[in-house]
């Protein structure tokens, strides 16, 4: 019986529990699609490449002439300011102090002027009047005395010594008088030319330095760059029209901290409200495949199924080292990339700047 | 009675067997001529290594004969091809050995159905038909029963069952009661003589038991391969 | 006849059972053997499986299995995309990094980074390999996901709870999830993290871009795109997940003693399958000549001999072949399930089952043939000696 029956019933269930375990092994998985569908391409040939949204005057990393404490942020991050709004101020005692030396110097140089130009002094004039009128009448009396001396010599009456002294003392008497009658006249005459060009030289220097300690206070404020909008050509009678209006993107700093006048510091960032460009990096192997002025699309990272059209703009005619975009803690530089920008045809896309793309580009043929 | 008209159910014109070659070379049997009729028990006796297996095998057409021609009833083995032969065998002829070769895997009426499987028969029928000659040579109760659950002389009556349960018109039995003792031997004798005599069949039966010689019709016997004598048998003819 | 020929076969039942005892030890020794031979083999391309979602793996030119790994430069994904007939390009990356576990210890980790935004190559949601957690949490920072296999290893029986921290590259990471992966070659804990993870968990080099995985576009079969990629790019090799998954097999072959050591195994299984299965046959078979014998004598014709001998080999090739792969399936069953905490290495494709039924169909032809010389060449005369 156990031969008979159960061994090959033994041997079926055997064989039908390996047929099932090697089932098992066989199935093949349902395939798999990708938990978000990646960005496809949209051209049958293209070149494709990551991008980055900037703005249409690419960045613009404002950064300060003077070191410095800064003092006030006039602007937060995402405000939309007009091209020559402040944006931060340094702080400004010291030059204020200077500048009110600065103004006290030139109050001084006036004033030295003021005094020049008010000579003769008034109240100098009588004395030297009364000098005159006293040296005129001492001439009067020395000259009647001689006469009278002159009247008996000629009668030769007087004495010839005494005739001498009081013809000596005439002269004596016309010189003082002409003494006196130069001093007045000097004083008459007031300031020296000389001296007045002088004092008024003083002032325009003191002017100067004036003007230099105020600009010097005007640098520390920073205000946005005016920049003109691109492609301007017709002059608009409204001032500022021809300015672009910018966003701020970035701001680095805040009041109390110290900032340098060292380059690559961006401490604020603007870029142009409007349309928005992609920098897109061909890698060198792609260049040949590259066509200028052909179509392209965008995909953001993360929404592949969104796609935004693109328009070339232009090409960067210098091929760059690539800095990788993966997010590593530092820049990887394996390869020389093309770039290329290109503007996004929606304006209002919701896209940020600084954000990256997958860009596809049509292929040249 | 045998009809002396009638064509004999073997004839053997003859016969030469050898053995070997060159110096080995042995001589079987030696120009044997013999004629054997229908419905007859035949005894071959003689000696062991007198010939006798050997012709029993020419005339079963076991064994091809080295020279001479075989005739087993009605046919001319010497000119058979092998497929015909063993299909001439299995229709024609039954065998019932010494030892009695049965399958031991198989029951008594298994057993006896062998020749009817052979020749292509379903195995209820060739079973049932078994079972029948069984319960006539005595083993009905011994039906489901294995081989080696029967004594030497119930095997060798299932060994009979199984030779003429295809009604061959030879039987060819080799020593059938030399494994058995005397009264085994007497039973299975009488059960070939009653059962498997008939008149159109040949029965042979070889034997160098001189307490079978009386069953035989006709006593074929042997010496050196050669046919020594023939004569009548001791007892009377089956239907006398 | 047949049925006289079952019933010879069943009647010797210790004969009957060695037989099929000598069938099935074969079966079952070359059955097992083999299947851990396919199961290590096949470990080696856990990760091309665990991968999916896309059709074409690029990579170096020089890349020889899917562990060797040979950074390429990033820009190399957009040179990808800008083959025509590719729908779509991710990057990704795979290595090993050094995990400093919360007692200090330093582990070894499979680490795979998958791309930021489509997460193409993490675990397969559809098909329930992630068995904690979810995708998303993987945008998460610091998140990793972490295969059954890597908790059981670290962590013991402890159950799957979000929130334990490793270190790797002095960053930290927070596992949030569990995935069932395919158990590894190298047995390492496989951890899943965003590509920008995983490119700060390991020690910076100048590349990190390890593969491209490339999706067909309709119309276009993975075989041709690789074609497509190769002639475009010249310097990358791409491969579809079937050529990546036998590239990395042959490595192993060619490169190790694997499948020398499981083939002599194999060997062995077959030749002591074959004697023991072929020289009971022998037995039995000499042993029943003389009812061969009886047989051939009342009519049986030699090729009528043959096919009961071949029947009889053919059905103790059956049951001892079914037993024995049953027996070798069952010894996979149980080994998944007893050993937890390492990935098994047992797989059973019908290759294995084809090859051991071959095997077991050689060794009772074999044993058949060997006996069947002895009965055709038997004279029916012996049977009245």
């Amino acid at each position: 019986m156990f031969t008979r029956y159960a061994l090959p019933a033994l041997a079926v269930v055997a064989f039908s529990f390996a047929m099932l375990q090697m089932s098992k092994a066989q199935q093949t998985p349902p395939p798999v699609s990708p938990p978000v569908e990646p960005a496809k391409s949209p051209f049958g040939k293209q070149v494709s490449g990551a991008g980055i949204v900037e703005p249409e005057t690419e960045n613009i990393a404002v950064g300060t002439h003077l070191p410095g404490v800064v003092k006030t942020v006039h602007v937060r991050a995402g405000d939309r300011i007009s091209a020559g709004a402040p944006l931060f101020e340094l702080d400004d005692r010291a030059l204020a102090a200077e500048l009110s030396v600065r103004a006290a110097a030139r109050e001084s140089a006036a004033a030295q002027v003021s005094k020049q130009e008010a000579l003769p002094r008034r109240e100098e004039l009588p004395p030297l009047e009364a000098k005159v009128a006293e040296a005129k009448a001492n001439l009067d009396d020395k000259l009647a005395l001689f006469d009278r001396t002159k009247r008996e010599n000629d009668s030769g009456v007087g004495a010839r010594e005494l005739f001498d002294t009081r013809r000596m003392a005439v002269d004596v008497a016309k010189a003082q008088l002409r003494g006196a009658e130069a001093a007045l006249e000097l004083a008459r005459a007031g300031a020296w030319k000389y001296d007045l060009a002088l004092a008024r030289a003083a002032v325009a220097q003191a002017d100067a330095q004036h003007a230099q300690t105020r600009t010097e206070l005007d640098r520390l404020r920073v205000a946005a760059p005016r920049v003109h909008k691109p492609g301007w050509t017709t002059p608009d009678t409204t001032p500022g029209a021809e300015l672009v209006e910018f966003r701020v993107l970035q701001v680095n700093v805040r009041p109390g901290e110290f900032v340098s006048a060292a380059p690559n510091q961006p401490i604020v960032v603007l870029g142009t409200v409007g349309r928005l460009h992609v920098r897109v990096d061909i890698d060198e192997n792609d260049i040949g495949r590259f066509k200028p002025g052909t179509k392209g699309t965008a995909a953001p990272r993360g929404d592949p199924a969104t796609k935004y059209d693109l328009t070339f703009v232009r090409v960067e005619p210098y091929v760059i080292p690539k800095k990788s975009l993966t997010g590593g803690n530092t820049e990887r530089v394996d390869t020389r990339v093309l770039q290329v920008i290109y503007s996004l045809d929606r304006a209002d896309a919701p896209l940020f700047v600084g954000q990256q793309m997958d860009v596809a580009l049509e292929a040249a043929p | 009675m045998t009809a002396t008209a009638a064509p004999p159910a073997i004839s053997l014109r003859g016969i030469t067997k050898e053995f070997g070659a060159g110096d080995t070379k042995t001589l079987a049997l030696a120009d044997v001529s013999l004629e054997l009729p229908y419905g007859e028990l035949v005894l071959l006796v003689g000696p062991s290594g007198c010939g006798k297996t050997t012709l029993i095998s020419v005339v079963a057409g076991l064994l091809d004969a080295t020279r001479g021609e075989v005739d087993v009833l009605g046919q001319n083995l010497t000119r058979m091809r092998g497929g015909r032969k063993v299909r001439f065998r299995g229709d024609n002829i039954g065998f019932v050995f010494q030892q009695y070769n049965l399958l031991p895997a198989l029951t008594a009426a298994e057993n006896a159905a062998v020749p009817l499987l052979i020749n292509g028969w379903p195995r209820a029928r060739a079973v049932a038909k078994a079972s029948e000659l069984l319960t006539a040579v005595g083993l009905g109760a011994k039906l489901k029963s294995y081989p080696n659950q029967l004594s030497g002389g119930q095997q060798q009556r299932v060994a009979i069952a199984r030779a003429l349960v295809h009604e061959p018109r030879l039987l060819v039995c080799d020593e059938p009661t030399a494994a058995l003792d005397a009264a085994s031997g007497r039973t299975v004798m009488d059960l070939i003589r009653k059962v498997a005599v008939q008149p159109d069949r040949a029965v042979i039966v070889v034997t160098h038991d001189s307490r079978v010689y009386d069953f035989g019709d006709r006593i074929v016997s042997m010496a050196d391969g050669r046919v020594e004598s023939v004569s009548q048998g001791g007892r009377l003819t089956a239907n006398s | 006849m047949n049925w006289v020929a079952l019933k010879m076969l069943t009647g010797d039942r210790t004969k009957y059972l060695g037989i099929v005892f000598g069938v099935s030890f074969a079966a079952l020794l070359m059955a097992q053997q083999s299947a851990i031979f396919c199961g290590l083999m096949r470990n080696t391309t856990s990760q091309v499986r665990d991968i999916q979602g896309a059709d074409v793996w690029v990579m170096d030119r020089n890349v020889q299995f899917v562990d060797d790994t040979k950074p390429l430069s990033e820009n190399a994904l957009y040179r990808v995309r800008g083959v025509d007939g590719v729908k779509w390009a991710v990057r990704l990356y795979k290595g090993l990094a050094r995990a400093r576990l919360g007692d200090g210890n330093f582990q070894q980790v499979i680490l795979i980074g998958v791309d930021d935004a489509t997460l193409v190559g993490a675990p397969a949601v559809e098909q329930g390999k992630l068995l904690s957690g979810s995708l998303e949490d993987l945008r998460r920072p610091d998140a990793v996901i972490m295969d059954e296999f890597g908790w059981r290893y670290l962590f013991g029986a402890e159950p799957f709870a979000p929130g334990r921290t490793l270190e790797m590259n002095d960053k930290r990471a927070v596992i949030v999830g569990l995935a069932k992966c395919n158990p590894t070659f190298q047995t390492f804990p496989i951890l899943y993290c965003t590509y920008s993870q995983a490119v700060k968990y390991v020690p910076q080099e100048r590349k990190t871009l390890t593969f491209v995985l490339a999706k067909a576009a309709d119309g276009v079969s993975p075989e041709e795109l690789c074609g497509r990629i190769e002639a475009q790019t010249r310097t990358l090799r791409a491969l579809t997940n079937d050529q990546f998954f036998w590239s990395t097999i042959g490595y192993y072959l060619k490169r190790t003693g694997i499948p020398i050591n499981f083939g002599i195994t194999v060997m062995l299984g077959f030749i002591v399958g074959c004697a023991i299965a072929g020289q009971t046959f022998y037995l039995f078979t000499v042993e029943n000549l003389k009812q061969f014998g009886s047989l051939k004598a009342m009519g049986v014709s030699n090729w009528r001999i043959v096919r009961m001998v071949m029947l009889q080999a053919l059905v103790v090739g059956v049951i001892g072949f079914g037993l024995g792969l049953g027996g070798a399936a069952l010894f996979g069953y149980v080994f998944e399930r007893l050993v937890t905490n390492a990935p098994p290495a047992f797989h059973f494709p019908w290759q294995v089952v084809v090859l051991t039924a071959s095997a077991v169909f050689v060794i009772i032809t074999v044993s058949a043939a060997v006996s069947l010389k002895r009965v055709l060449f038997l004279e029916p005369a012996v049977v009245f000696r």
